[in-house]
């Protein structure tokens, strides 16, 4: 059998046992449910963008109607209620049945007032009340609305934040979190399944028949497409989600998004998978794992963090260099690149330094894995380097 | 024929094995007996290729052993393991297909082999649901579903209840009968002198004796008596001349006719004098005699 052969044998036992894992398919099936929430949640709990206009009587029912012309323009939508009577102006209000009433000139509200929907009432009537002064004044209805209709003032941001971006900004702080967890998550499993084997002892087993640098390659392939397939599962459902509900405006932005964060998961995967393989070699049970883990975790935990910080200002320095270096890139070069911040030779300059880096390790970690194999006991890396002909 | 040639491997300061050969032909069983840390474990490891060896090498049927030849051996390893979460079947379909068997073969061969270790009903259990008992054959039957042309089998006796080592001794003996060579380490010397024509005798990573049972046997040229008497003093045999204590026993002991003028009725008459004689017979030195014979003690 070839070496593919037995390489692909073992990752597929590696995806198999641990999809049938019940425990795996609950923890899938809860974080689709939280995703399905959260994305539930945000467009039930999002910025409220419309607002309903209490009106009493004929003259606040014009003004009301304005209000609500004016309002479309502007991407709100004003929807305006008919009451009887002062009393039950002022009881809707303080019911919150509506968001603010016109009666008599006066503007009703609760107690904040709602800052667009009273600005607008106010412009409005402003103007309604300015038409009418000058139409008193003898000009025809056409002049006083030519005199009226001025443009607005230009503005100009100096730092413009558009719209785009700022849900691009929410697209790559998923994505980073995702791609922390799954980086995390499939990483321990990786060091967690090195330990399996020898604390089980089926090793031995194993050594007689392959060789140990197949065994730790179909470990990292198996676990990493399972992780993979997981990850993609989640953003196809999140995408999904979103585009039903809605939240999402730039949808195309963000499916590119999803494949960034997917591929990035693939370089970052097998970078860290090699490492956890050396943190479960070097240790003989799962008790004492969480020791050679935790150089990792902080590593992880700290390119978490800059990429974070990247996704608020992906053009700082720290963002650049993190980005461009194997152990923080993969979860600070995606939301630069969604970001549009990171110029072509960045993102190949980081690629190649990611892939280069992985291909240095491995035959590194396969020494240190074929060294700890067969030893009951903790292994020291010098030790486990240095040593030849085993 | 599967050859150990010159087997050489140190651990540091240790000398684990030093310059060890020793074969086994197609359809011989062999014993390989030592004491623990004699080097047993070490040499089967570099016969599987686990271990690397720092000298000498591994013959099967002439041609030096590759990975891909080691792929047809069975293991079965002093230290048990197999992955505790996986089902019985699967597991030994997995190892099957690693051993370079394609899908079809290697389930009837995986259906096969529980069925002749009486497993047959545990293939949808967990390994870890298993008893140990039960663990230990489905051990075995890992060393067995790929229908190895080599057996090497560290300890396979031990931790097995009397009808798990009937059941091990008919298919060892199955396999043996069907050509596959077969080595297996043992403490229990008994059980090595029942199944084994041949045995290799290991102490300190050296060679000490090997070759058919009845061959060494042979070569031993102790004369011995066994007797049991029950009411004797303590030591009553030491007064016989020319006899020396060759193994004690609960009550009685065997008995080296040491000097050529010493015959068998010396001791039995020394016997009768001492207490009630309930067994006395001429016996050929055990594995257990010759091993200590061979190790000088």
């Amino acid at each position: 059998m070839s070496d593919r052969g037995v390489v692909r044998l073992i990752a597929r036992r590696e995806f198999v046992e641990r999809i049938r894992d019940k425990g795996f398919l609950i923890s899938t099936g809860i974080t689709l449910l939280i995703l399905v929430f959260l994305i539930g949640a945000g467009v039930f709990l999002g910025d409220p963008t419309g607002f309903d206009l209490g009106v009493q009587g004929e003259a606040s029912r014009a003004l009301g109607e304005e209000v609500a012309d004016a309002a479309l323009a502007l991407d709100v939508e004003v929807t305006v209620r008919t009451l009887g009577g002062r009393a039950a102006a002022e009881r809707a209000v303080r019911e919150g049945e509506v968001d603010a009433a016109l009666v008599d000139g006066e503007v009703l509200v609760r107690a904040e007032p709602p800052a667009q929907l009273v600005s607008l009432i106010r412009s409005v009537s402003a103007r309604e009340r300015a038409l009418e002064a000058l139409e008193a004044e003898g000009l025809t209805p056409d002049q006083a609305l030519a005199a009226l209709d001025q443009p607005d003032l230009p503005v100009t941001a100096l730092e413009p934040v558009s719209e785009r971006r700022r849900e691009y900004a929410a697209v790559g702080f998923v994505g980073v979190l995702a791609l922390y967890g799954q980086l995390f998550a499939y990483g321990y499993w990786v060091a967690a399944g090195v330990v399996e084997e020898k604390a089980s002892r089926v090793i031995e087993v194993l050594l007689s028949t392959v060789r140990a640098s197949q065994l730790l390659r179909g470990k990292i392939l198996g676990i990493g497409v399972l992780g993979l397939v997981q990850l993609f599962l989640i953003g196809a459902i999140g995408f999904g989600m979103s585009q039903l509900a809605g939240t999402l405006r730039f949808p195309a932005g963000s499916a590119a998004a999803i494949g960034v964060v997917l591929f990035w998961f693939v370089l970052g995967f097998f970078f860290y998978a090699t490492l956890f393989a050396v943190a479960g070699s070097i240790v003989p049970r799962q008790e004492d794992l969480q020791s050679t883990m935790t150089p990792l975790t902080i590593l992880i935990v700290a390119s978490f963090f800059i990429g974070i910080a990247a996704n608020e200002d992906p053009s700082s320095t720290l963002a650049v260099v993190a980005s461009l270096l194997p152990p923080s890139s993969p979860l600070v070069m995606p939301s630069r690149i969604v970001l549009g911040e990171a110029p072509l030779w960045q993102i190949l300059l980081s690629v190649a330094l990611s892939v280069g880096a992985t291909l240095a390790l491995i035959p590194v970690a396969t020494r240190i894995y074929e060294r700890g194999a067969l030893k009951g006991g903790k292994v020291r890396l010098r030790q486990a380097l240095r040593e030849r002909g085993d | 024929m599967l050859e150990l040639i010159g087997l050489t491997r140190r651990f540091g300061d240790i000398v684990a094995l030093d310059d060890v050969s020793f074969s086994v032909a197609e359809g011989e069983m062999v014993g390989f007996v030592g004491p623990n840390g004699a080097g047993k474990t070490t040499a089967m490891r570099i016969a599987l290729g686990v271990l690397r060896a720092h000298a000498g090498e591994v013959r099967w049927r002439g041609r030096p052993v590759d990975a891909a030849v080691r792929r047809r051996f069975g293991y079965m390893p002093e230290e048990r393991g197999l992955y505790p979460k996986m089902r019985v079947l699967d597991h030994l379909l997995y190892l099957a297909r690693l051993h370079g068997m394609d899908a079809p073969d290697a389930s009837a061969q995986a259906a096969r082999v529980i069925e002749v270790l009486g497993v047959a009903d545990r293939a949808r259990d967990r390994v870890e649901a298993l008893s140990l008992g039960n663990q230990q054959r489905v051990q075995l039957a890992a060393a067995l579903v790929h229908r190895p042309e080599v057996l090497v089998l560290d300890e396979p006796f031990s931790g097995l209840d009397p009808v798990g080592v009937d059941v091990l001794s008919g298919v060892l003996r199955e396999q043996a009968a069907g050509g596959v060579p077969v080595v297996f380490s043992s403490h229990q010397l008994d059980l090595v002198e029942r199944l084994c024509e041949s045995v290799v005798l290991i102490d300190h990573g050296r060679i000490v004796a090997a070759g058919r049972i009845a061959d060494l046997r042979d070569a031993d040229p102790r004369r011995l008596v066994r007797v049991e008497v029950s009411g004797a003093p303590a030591a009553w045999y030491v007064s016989i001349p020319g006899v020396r204590l060759a193994e004690p026993l609960p009550e009685g002991a065997v008995l080296e006719l040491a000097d050529a003028g010493t015959r068998p009725t010396d001791v039995l008459d020394a016997a009768r004098l001492a207490g009630e004689v309930r067994s006395f017979h001429v016996v050929r030195p055990t594995l257990m005699q010759i091993f200590r014979r061979a190790v000088g003690s």
